[in-house]
């Protein structure tokens, strides 16, 4: 589907204007910033919002996160898991997002210098997949009940 | 010759696209400080399933003047980005809107300041009576 535009009478694709003749890999990371940045809008505000605002930084301890994610080797609730996917979903789409905003920064800057620009995306890949696997595993498993933190 | 880096940090404030560009700056760089802190947050959260006791430091440190400030620099960054790349998905999905980007612009700092200066005076307001009481 194409428009016209009022003043410059030009006629534009109406999806993807700015990507046009690019590999479907960045027309796909083209679409895929958009879609999770929405998303991440009511996630990570919802999110921010629910920690700092109505809980406060502050307020936060070790118990708080063995409440909100369930301790290992106990039975996990509803909640429990709705919060785990919850974090699950935003993890991967904030990971995402992040490394191809910093992808798109890092080209700018180095993408005249390949070897430092692969070296560079190389460490950031790498970092991101070991944090994410990380975070994913944790979610998956619970966290560690340790018992000065139950007692408070 | 002039150190790149500081070429592009010249060039990047020199350069004259008005409100667009400096949108595009400030995108820019608040993706980065988010980006930053991410790693960092799901790292210090998943150590609650790996290593409880680095999990409870990194919660302390949260709560210390240094971070106190910069979860307020967080949350300006945060909203800010939320806001405007909300701006970028609309108008870039919709190019009938392309004549409206200065109007767009001007409404994406309007609603940017209306969340964030609640959020930020009620966390400010959290923290220093956490410091003054010691609660």
């Amino acid at each position: 589907m194409a428009v016209t535009t009022a003043t410059s009478g030009r006629t534009v694709r109406y999806v993807q204007p700015i990507v046009q003749g690019r590999s479907r890999f960045e027309r796909a990371m083209w679409l895929f910033m958009r879609y999770s940045g929405l998303a991440l809008v009511f996630l990570a505000l919802s999110h921010f919002w629910l920690q700092h605002l109505l809980i406060g930084t502050h307020a936060i301890t070790t118990a708080q996160t063995v409440a909100f994610w369930g301790a290992q080797g106990q039975p996990v609730t509803v909640g429990q898991l709705l919060f785990r996917a919850y974090y699950a979903v935003m993890l991967v789409l904030a990971v995402g997002h992040g490394i191809n905003g910093v992808r798109q920064v890092a080209y700018d800057y180095f993408g005249h210098r390949p070897a430092a620009y692969k070296a560079l995306m190389g460490a950031v890949v790498s970092i991101a997949a070991v944090i994410s696997a990380l975070g994913i595993l944790a979610l998956l498993l619970g966290a560690q009940a340790s018992p000065e933190a139950l007692t408070r | 010759m002039l150190n790149p880096l500081l070429i592009t940090v010249r060039e990047s404030l020199r350069y004259r696209g008005r409100e667009s560009h400096w949108m595009w700056l400030l995108h820019r760089v608040s993706g980065l400080g988010i980006v930053v802190f991410l790693g960092l947050h799901i790292f210090g959260m998943s150590m609650s399933a790996f290593n409880p006791a680095l999990h409870e430091r990194m919660l302390e440190a949260y709560k210390t003047p240094l971070f106190a400030v910069g979860e307020l620099v967080l949350a300006a960054l945060l909203i800010f980005h939320a806001v405007n790349g909300t701006r970028i998905a609309i108008l870039e999905l919709r190019p009938q809107l392309w004549e409206k980007q200065q109007v767009a612009t001007r409404w994406a700092l309007i609603i940017t300041f209306a969340l964030a200066m609640p959020t930020i005076l009620v966390m400010a307001w959290k923290s220093v009576s956490h410091f003054v009481s010691g609660q």
